[in-house]
């Protein structure tokens, strides 16, 4: 039974892979060194670690919510990114249901780093699967 | 709408960004991104939906850098993607030919606590079917272009 107020079982990344970014830096044709290179994170003034593709970070919500609610895709999304994700950065992905009823669910959404805050937030629209 | 004590940002409205080309995601992608997210991916020939952002974003007509271009902002200057909407009306699947339409809704430019001056920056873009001509999805993303010039 799906209501409004249901907490959706949480998405976990134990720790964010820069091989990982890798892959998304090739299939975005996004050569932007900040996801590959430590220099250049440093030489940005960005910090010491690699930062994760942003579209990765809803990558894990979308996980999260094709995992909770298997019988329901994804009709919508509408996140803000709030912060930067990094490697070795444990996040978790979760969401709230707000609404649902026979055809549609509406969730807030969520990736929380481990010791910052959330990364990105937003809200999600799921149709029921044909 | 742009404060009106700042000078205008540059009249972007409508620059097309639609790709020449069709994208065409394969199983063999769709298993390395599905892979990277530390999930396996789906045996109905469905794509992750992630694939909204990734494929209209290297079908599109213009790189991001060309984007920021368009609107006389250097790249190199740190553009930071602020938000993103997508609508599907059908999944993403692999093997299927998608073409890429879209254009700049426009520049908003704002004063902001953390940047100074920035211009808020709006694309639309649509994935549609190659062979039926079905928009699958419909995305905008938003980027913030800070505009340090201005700032003092």
């Amino acid at each position: 039974m799906i209501g409004a107020g249901q907490a959706l079982p949480p998405f976990e990344i134990a720790s964010i892979d820069p091989q990982a970014m890798v892959v998304w830096a090739d299939l975005l044709h996004d050569p932007n060194p900040i996801h590959l290179d430590k220099a250049a994170v440093q030489a940005a003034g960005l910090g010491e670690r690699r930062i994760n593709q942003g579209p990765a970070n809803l990558a894990y919500i979308l996980n999260m919510l094709a995992a909770a609610l298997p019988d329901w895709r994804v009709e919508s999304t509408d996140v803000r990114f709030m912060a930067n994700v990094l490697e070795d950065d444990r996040v978790v992905a979760g969401g709230t249901i707000t609404a649902a009823n026979d055809s549609h669910v509406t969730c807030d959404i969520w990736l929380e780093v481990d010791g910052r805050g959330r990364a990105l937030a937003g809200s999600a629209t799921l149709v029921k699967n044909d | 709408m742009s404060d009106p004590e700042l000078p205008p940002p540059p009249d972007v409205s409508g620059t097309s960004l639609s790709g020449a080309g069709t994208i065409t995601i394969s199983a063999e992608q769709n298993a390395a991104l599905c892979r990277s997210t530390r999930i396996e991916p789906a045996a109905d020939g469905t794509a992750h939906p992630i694939w909204f952002f990734v494929a209209s974003q290297v079908g599109m007509g213009r790189s991001v850098a060309g984007i920021c271009e368009a609107c006389e902002f250097d790249v190199n200057e740190g553009p930071m993607m602020t938000g993103s909407r997508v609508t599907f009306s059908q999944p993403i699947r692999t093997g299927v030919p998608y073409r890429v339409d879209g254009e700049i809704k426009g520049l908003t430019r704002k004063r902001s606590r953390t940047l100074g001056v920035m211009d808020l920056m709006e694309y639309e873009l649509r994935l549609v079917g190659a062979d039926d001509g079905e928009t699958v999805l419909v995305t905008t993303n938003s980027w913030a272009l800070p505009r340090r010039e201005l700032a003092a």
